[in-house]
């Protein structure tokens, strides 16, 4: 378990295109209130960010009293805007350590409903790369930073990361996202089906032959979805994002345990529909950008041909972060 | 004032009419006795007086409840069950079988027995102890004390089970016999879920159309009585048994260890005696009544209390797994499950709450 942080900060792109700073505080409680709020010259605005924190809180499965955290904007804010709660809901998570980012966040999003974690929106019009953004179509509700499915959206869409390229200095993770919904007709099982945005026609064949493969290991799953597949970026190289696709796919379709952080996975296969995972190249530089990236009850799964070959001391550097590893040569319950 | 709590007219008495020993061991772990029946072959009796002790009688014999008992028929099983780990994963699952445990002669209260005491109200179901222990699976999964990750390796699955049994022994009293993994995607149909969820939103958008769109949590449908006084009874009846299972749990190695151990038993005793002498949910002052939104919040917090009383449970399961190594974590736990029940039991009996943005 890692100490979590005594102050943490995070920002938010206000309408006239400055940046806000919400900084959050934890310390001792004392007797007093669980969250307190400061917004200069505007104590609504404080309230209004008191009851948003709250309520996001209803989604933590952990209650922990013994901190108070303190919140405070470093400007006013005017009653129309609302795209700073996602910035104070995140403040609030990365300072008593139930959300970790790498980096620094931006973050914008409203939300009517942040006591069951999902965000509505944003204002912003332009994102601007790495911003995290709320709203269906980028992050859609507060579970999603780790790729869980909502568990009261009508669509279940869940996310795997995986390694862009094949590791190295400059490399990062990338995610993949599968959601699914029930195909009301009676439609037999056409590739059609799955829709594959932002990829060129061989690539999206792929994605579709992968998806067809593991739902007929599966059994289950021909003929009843509705899926659609995104990738957060692009520009990645390979197939060894299939294991990711695959794992995304039976988390979605509520098939697989799952875990507390985020899947990450590399791996490939000629055989899904025997579910069978082979290895894939470049060992060394992607566990190398793994262990730099992993946190938290993260997953990480590699092919079992890897197992012998690990850097030395791997496991244990996960274990101490929280995360943990496994080789796996099928797909599957145990 | 706990006195009335078990006098309370919301508590439904047990139904003596409605004993059918056949359902034992099929549908129902435990049905109130009527006095003065022979307890049937594989089952017992099990005695609880209003205090909450309780006492066993073996089979053959007859039931003859003292002034003030209550009379359970239990059978041990075995029973199965599936159980769902992950609410967002319907389709597969952990199909469980168990067995209520017989008396263990070392321990001076028996762990199922403290469970008909305290939380069952009449007949316990298989349908309605399979809910409750779904509920403690999900949560120390959802707080990462029990681990079921994708691609589950044997190792992982070995820690996993080790630390499931002793979860449903500590909390319930029951041993868990076998526990497999299962696809339920014949009976939990995911699709045919999610289909059901859309038409219910669809129902629900019809009227929020039309009002503002409210930033507020919906308020929870409960009877602040009932839930209040189930709570409380819990905690008074269990926060003695926990706090005599945590004294044995922990061996202190050291002196540091020692005070640490001494300091959380001297808050739980705290908690206990706060629980004892709980005031009344409906009056704020003798003879004064409180209002109806104040009682709610108090219920709420009993609530809380409650479940910070079942994170206790599955921490003791946790410290009696745990080796000498994790101890200071488990510790930390410790503090920050004593520390909520602090916190819900004080705001239990203050009258009305002032609460500043800025305090």
């Amino acid at each position: 378990m890692t100490a979590p942080v005594v102050e943490a900060s995070c920002r938010s792109i206000l309408p006239d295109g400055s940046m806000l700073t919400i900084t959050a505080t934890r310390r001792p409680r004392a007797g007093r209130a669980d969250v307190k709020c400061s917004v200069p010259g505007a104590p609504a605005q404080a309230e209004r960010m008191q009851h948003v924190v709250r309520l996001a809180r209803h989604t933590e499965p952990r209650y922990d009293s013994r901190d108070q955290v303190v919140l405070s904007a470093d400007r006013a804010l005017d009653a129309a805007t609302r795209d700073w709660e996602l910035a104070a809901v995140l403040a609030d998570r990365i300072v008593r350590g139930v959300f970790q980012a790498a980096r620094p966040v931006v973050a914008n999003g409203w939300s009517d409903a942040w006591h069951l974690g999902r965000i509505d929106g944003r204002a912003l019009v332009n994102v601007p790369d790495g911003v995290l953004a709320g709203g269906p179509d980028a992050l859609p509700h507060l579970g999603a930073l780790t790729g869980q499915p909502d568990p009261v959206a009508a669509t279940a869409s869940a996310r795997a990361w995986f390694p862009l390229h094949s590791g190295g200095d400059h490399d990062g993770l990338g995610w993949v996202e599968v959601s699914v919904r029930p195909l009301a007709g009676a439609l037999d099982a056409d590739d059609d089906a799955i829709s594959v945005a932002d990829l060129d026609a061989l690539r999206q064949g792929q994605v579709r032959s992968v998806l067809a493969g593991a739902r007929h290991f599966d059994g289950r799953g021909q003929g009843q979805w509705k899926t659609t597949v995104r990738f957060g970026e692009t520009g990645f190289s390979g197939d060894s994002y299939g294991l990711a696709l695959v794992m995304a796919d039976r988390i979605a379709r509520g098939r697989e345990f799952m875990a507390r952080g985020r899947v990450i996975a590399t791996g490939t296969s000629s055989a899904w529909h025997a579910g069978k995972v082979e290895t894939v190249d470049a060992l060394a530089p992607k566990c190398a950008l793994i262990l730099r990236e992993a946190g938290p009850g993260d997953r990480i799964l590699l092919p079992k041909a890897w197992e012998g070959a690990l850097p030395q001391g791997m496991r244990e550097a996960l274990r101490a972060r929280g995360a943990s590893l496994a080789c796996v040569e099928r797909i599957g319950i145990i | 004032m706990l006195g009335s709590l078990f006098r309370n007219p919301l508590r439904r008495p047990p139904r003596q009419d409605a004993f059918d020993a056949t359902l034992l061991g099929s549908v129902a772990i435990a049905l109130p006795a009527p006095a003065g029946i022979t307890i049937p072959a594989p089952c017992a009796a099990v005695l609880v007086d209003r205090g909450g002790r309780s006492r066993r009688l073996a089979s053959g014999s007859r039931i003859a409840a003292l002034e003030g008992e209550t009379a359970w028929c239990v059978h041990p099983g075995p029973y199965t069950c599936d159980l769902v780990p992950f609410a967002g994963a319907p389709e597969i699952g952990l199909h469980v079988s168990f067995a209520v445990d017989a008396s263990d002669p070392r321990a001076t209260h028996q762990r199922f027995d403290l469970f008909l005491a305290s939380e069952a109200g009449s007949a316990v179901d298989l349908a309605g102890f399979g809910a409750l222990a779904q509920t403690a699976l999900q949560r120390e999964l959802a707080q990462g004390n029990l681990e079921l990750p994708p691609c589950t390796t044997l190792e992982e699955w070995n820690t996993f089970r080790s630390g499931f049994n002793q979860l449903m022994y500590t909390r319930f009293g029951v041993t868990v016999d076998d526990c497999v993994p299962v696809d339920l995607g014949a009976t939990h149909d995911y699709p045919a879920l999610l289909e059901a969820r859309l038409a219910a939103q669809a129902v629900l958008a019809t009227p929020a159309a039309t009002a503002e769109p409210a930033a507020a949590m919906p308020a929870e449908a409960f009877v602040p009585a009932c839930e209040d006084a189930r709570a409380l009874r819990r905690l008074f009846l269990e926060l003695p048994c926990l706090m005599c299972a945590v004294r044995m749990a922990v061996l202190p190695a050291d002196q540091g260890r020692f005070r640490q151990h001494q300091e959380l038993l001297r808050r739980l005793d705290l908690v206990s005696l706060s629980v004892g002498t709980m005031p009344a949910l409906e009056l704020a002052a003798p003879g004064q009544p409180l209002a109806p939104e104040e009682q709610l919040r108090r219920a709420r917090h009993s609530r809380r209390a409650a479940a910070a009383l079942d994170e206790a449970w599955a921490l003791l399961a946790r410290m009696k797994v745990a080796g000498e190594g994790p101890l200071d974590v488990l510790f930390d736990e410790a503090d920050r499950i004593v520390a909520n029940l602090e916190v819900e039991t004080g705001a239990r009996r203050v009258t009305y709450v002032q609460d500043e943005v800025t305090a």
